[in-house]
């Protein structure tokens, strides 16, 4: 293996699975976060040259973002919108572990497909902040970075998502406390 | 001071404000229940967020296509130079094959404490599910230690530090590696630290590390083995887990028996 190889797979292979979620809040489907990432890997190998400092995981972030973008406005060139429902299960990810008793299975799985929603459902710009913060857990600024907006805009499209997705939240929450034990 | 206004409160909850303002909130938060609150929100949403759309991982079918997408790239790099003798291919063969037996030994023995690391992780986030926090709910250590006596094997050293700005929440009890486990929550300014403490087992603990953005510390004090897992920063974990250690001496050698230290 070569010493750029080494290099990058030291660097940047460690965020792989950052990348991969990323790529999936936001194309909303696994499928697509496939090709995004591989896409995103491949472009961030032949510029790998071209990273300076050590932020390489806002880097590789920012790329995947790219991507998204050409990825979609490749499909709406083609007007090639595929329906959701053939979307997630093309590529056969097993999203949820099937084994175990089912009745428990079910009642998680409806969990996380009910927060999942909220989040599917919230404009990509607070989606993506959210996201960054809250799970990649980047940073004000390292978002700043990779959105490619000022701090000021960061903060205020984050303090709006959560408020949005707190307030669906809370009535989601109330209407079914049973469900978290 | 006047309420911060809710882009500022969840600055402070991002550890995204200098030192002296974060201490005026710190100040105000302590008055105000609507605050409180308010952080508390916030603490729950990043543990439901976490929880539930934190796990997803790169299948290994890709790991496997990346990898060799990647070959083929560095392939064209290393071809444009100068062409590589025989002898080179084959040392690179050989490494490619040890770099692989390598990756398969990490994924299939995997350190161990990983088990006892989820798990503390799992239990972390689960307290931090609404109700699920605390069984015992008294600031007073005189009552939350007693109460660990009829609930969790163990019996750690509680104290409140709410002096120091750790303030003693409650207790609850856990189960850690086959164990009920005692746990004591604690608050500090916007964010939660649960003190897991169980018996030892002689295996060895695992290095402190992050997992999910959560720091989690070891140590052993006595016959225990202690965890501290938040997301405060290290070093102010590290302070309280200092307190702790200072109390555990302060009780003797043996500070895992039963029996409260007079005062």
């Amino acid at each position: 293996m070569d010493e750029k190889r080494r290099r990058f797979e030291a660097q940047v292979m460690p965020h792989l699975d950052a990348a991969f979620r990323f790529a999936r809040w936001l194309s909303r489907s696994p499928g697509d976060a496939d090709d995004i990432v591989q896409d995103a890997v491949l472009r961030a190998y032949r510029g790998f040259n071209a990273l300076r400092g050590s932020d390489a995981k806002g880097w590789l972030l920012a790329i995947v973002r790219n991507c998204h973008a050409t990825s979609v406005s490749q499909l709406r060139r083609r007007a090639l919108v595929p329906l959701p429902e053939e979307h997630d299960v093309r590529d056969g990810h097993v999203l949820v572990a099937d084994t175990g008793d089912p009745q428990h299975e079910s009642i998680l799985a409806d969990e996380a497909r009910t927060l999942d929603e909220l989040i599917a459902a919230l404009p990509q710009d607070y989606r993506e902040v959210l996201i960054l913060r809250e799970i990649e857990e980047l940073d004000y600024r390292e978002i700043a970075g990779v959105v490619n907006v000022p701090i000021g805009t960061v903060m205020s499209r984050l303090s709006r998502a959560r408020a949005a997705l707190k307030k669906h939240w809370h009535l989601r929450a109330s209407g079914d406390t049973h469900g978290t034990s | 001071m006047a309420h911060p206004d809710s882009q500022r409160l969840e600055a402070y909850f991002d550890n995204e404000i200098s030192a002296p303002d974060a201490a005026d909130i710190d100040l105000h938060v302590e008055q105000c229940a609507e605050c409180r609150t308010q952080l508390q929100d916030l603490v729950r949403l990043r543990a439901a967020l976490r929880q539930d759309l934190g796990h997803y991982q790169v299948p290994q079918a890709m790991r496997t296509r990346l990898a060799r997408a990647l070959d083929q790239e560095s392939g064209t790099d290393s071809r444009r130079p100068s062409r590589v003798p025989f002898w080179a291919g084959a040392f690179g063969g050989a490494c490619a094959t040890a770099m692989v037996a390598v990756i398969a030994f990490v994924i299939f023995f995997p350190p161990p404490g990983n088990a006892l690391v989820d798990q503390l992780v799992d239990a972390h986030l689960r307290s931090l599910m609404p109700d699920h926090l605390i069984d015992v709910e008294s600031t007073d250590k005189h009552t939350v230690k007693p109460w660990f006596a009829g609930h969790a094997d163990v019996s750690p050293a509680v104290g409140d530090f709410e002096q120091q700005g750790y303030r003693l929440m409650g207790g609850r009890a856990d189960y850690v590696d086959r164990q009920r486990a005692a746990v004591i929550v604690y608050q500090h300014g916007a964010h939660l630290i649960n003190v897991f403490s169980w018996a030892d087992d002689r295996r060895g603990l695992p290095r402190s590390l992050t997992r999910n953005g959560y720091q989690l510390v070891f140590w052993r004090s006595g016959d225990l083995d202690y965890c501290a897992i938040s997301d405060t920063a290290p070093d102010e974990l590290q302070r309280l887990i200092g307190l702790l250690q200072a109390l555990g001496e302060l009780r003797g050698i043996n500070p895992g028996v039963n029996r409260n230290p007079p005062g």
